[in-house]
């Protein structure tokens, strides 16, 4: 009978975040065929598709309309002051990324035509209410790529 | 298309178990099995797993030939993984119906499985929130919690619902479940307790929520005419409707009027030959207590905005206009993703045989439904089942 061998490996303790694990959207060129939201948004301008062909507004934006399949849409603003329909506060719960941020207020905010999802900034669950208005605010991750969220407008 | 009997069904306990995903497919599968006569694996001829996220809670992937290798079953028609997230044990069910009543198998089986609990409970979340669109609501931390918490406030808003009507919809699944032995929560809350729950996203509580659950349970599906040779208490699937309307927030149809829901309702009445007044075990996906009280609304059982109402007057109890939940439900018997819809057929099946508690036994009952939603409470999916043939 062989002698049996034991030893330790190792896995690495820290590894970087793996994109697939990383909520925000590929946003350059080489990722998306959608980029220019991304470059209007560091312009400070929150934006989405329409359909040239039927008019109707896509949200999220997107290269094909859902409505009548044409691929000729454009860019149109959303403008930046929204109102909030509902909002709650994540006390617990959160995923990965954003435990550390927590508790933090988040809301579906109606603007330009549309009901979006968004991220409540500076604000505390107490002080909000429905029909609150909010701001456009744009943030920046290390990496450049950029996202949406809003905050009241006092 | 020929007629279906589900024929036995087996699940494991549901919970935080000291199990593994296999090892929890494996148990439900043994249940299954122990629960027919005159049926091996080797019969079976396909098979379908429910399994929401096993990539993200187990780090498996295609898991369809893994079960039916732990299985003993070599699956010589169809088998596949049917993924549509808190639906995805009723997809499995679905298309194991459809392919015993179409002729292409003989035999199915429809097993759901969900590994909920890893080391890390935020790695657990991190999958929920990839369940909405990841890179548009998901992003901005719309997980389940956050979603229903606005659907409460709207409905508070909109219609006047109160946190206790709420609170009163725990109090009854966790009533029942205290008498489930397979349930993951067995004991019994009040009205105060559930208010002074940990707050998870305002206005739910902890109590408001259905926990996270490591689960397994599985179903065999047959022609009907052989039903009997398999068992003595078979069950008929005899109507359904499945409805689906947008998927991000703005695409809905409303958030607090679930109008995929009434579809599918209607659809599902229409096609099992019934009305919603036949009804007498509703099995509905109360995955937060704001969720039940919509679907009383949603099925028609009482006026939109009328749901907490419902509660409120002791509808949805045995005993009521219709029993729903008599497992105990969503929220009492846990949510492990792929197997909740199974769980909760199995329910109903049990219940047939007057093979449950006393205390939960919905006597003479001959038509249950078993609902399920996913996502953003955009996909709604009914089964109809009758304790008799047709």
């Amino acid at each position: 009978m062989s002698k049996v061998r034991f030893e330790k490996i190792k896995r690495p303790e820290q590894i970087k975040l793996p994109f697939m694990l990383d909520f925000y959207p590929l946003q350059d060129e080489k990722y998306t065929k959608i980029n220019q939201f991304f470059k209007n948004l560091k312009e400070g301008r929150l934006t989405t598709t329409k359909c040239k062909n039927c008019g109707k507004l896509l949200w999220p934006p997107r290269i094909v309309c859902s409505e009548c399949l044409s691929d000729e849409l454009e860019w149109v603003d959303l403008g930046t002051e929204g109102e909030l329909y509902g909002f709650t506060e994540v006390r617990l719960g959160a995923p990965l990324g954003f435990v550390q941020d927590a508790p933090f207020c988040v809301g579906f905010v109606k603007i330009g035509g549309l009901l979006i999802s968004a991220r409540i900034d500076d604000a505390k669950y107490k002080d909000l209410k429905i029909g609150d208005k909010v701001g456009l605010k744009v943030v920046e991750l290390e990496d450049g790529r950029v996202f949406y969220r809003f905050t009241p407008i006092k | 298309m020929r007629e279906v009997a589900v024929v036995g069904g087996g699940a494991t306990r549901a919970g935080r178990r000291e199990a593994g995903w296999k090892d929890l497919a494996q148990e439900a599968g043994k249940a299954m099995f122990e629960d027919v006569v005159n049926l091996s694996p080797k019969d079976v001829d396909s098979i379908f797993v429910g399994a929401a996220e096993p990539e993200r809670f187990a780090f498996l992937s295609y898991v369809a030939p893994m079960v039916a290798e732990y299985l003993g079953i070599t699956p010589r028609k169809v088998l596949a993984r049917t993924e549509l997230a808190c639906v995805s044990g009723q997809a499995a069910i679905r298309y194991a119906w459809n392919c015993v009543a179409t002729g292409m198998s003989e035999i199915a089986v429809a097993i759901g499985v969900e590994k909920m609990y890893p080391p890390d409970l935020a790695e657990a979340q991190t999958s929920m929130a990839c369940v909405l669109d990841r890179e548009w609501d998901g992003v901005n931390c719309f997980s389940a919690p956050p979603f229903f918490a606005i659907t409460a406030q709207r409905h508070m808003y909109e219609f006047g619902t109160t946190k206790e009507q709420m609170a009163l919809v725990s109090v009854k699944n966790h009533h029942y479940s205290s008498m489930n032995p397979i349930a993951h929560l067995q004991k019994e809350v009040t009205v105060e307790a559930v208010l002074k729950s940990p707050v998870v996203t305002p206005p739910l509580n902890l109590f408001d929520c259905c926990p996270m659950s490591d689960g397994a349970a599985g179903i065999i599906l047959v022609p009907a005419e052989d039903a009997k040779k398999y068992t003595d208490t078979p069950m008929y699937p005899i109507g359904s409707g499945q409805c689906a309307i947008g998927n991000a927030i703005n695409n809905l149809a409303s958030l607090t009027e679930w109008v995929p829901l009434k579809l599918a309702a209607r659809e599902a009445w229409r096609t099992a030959k019934i009305t919603k007044d036949d009804v007498d075990i509703a099995e509905v996906h109360d995955c937060f207590t704001i969720a039940e009280i919509m679907e009383y609304e949603g099925l028609e059982l009482c006026e939109k905005g009328k749901g907490g109402k419902f509660i409120e007057d002791g509808e949805p109890y045995i005993g009521g206009k219709v029993a729903v939940n008599p497992s105990g439900g969503i929220m009492g018997c846990g949510h492990p993703l792929g197997a909740t819809s199974i769980y909760h057929t199995i329910e109903i099946l049990e219940q047939f045989r007057g093979d449950v508690h006393k205390g939960r036994c919905v006597s003479g009952a001959e038509i249950g439904i078993q609902h399920s939603l996913s996502g953003a409470a955009n996909q709604h999916s009914i089964i109809v089942y009758s304790r008799g043939s047709r």
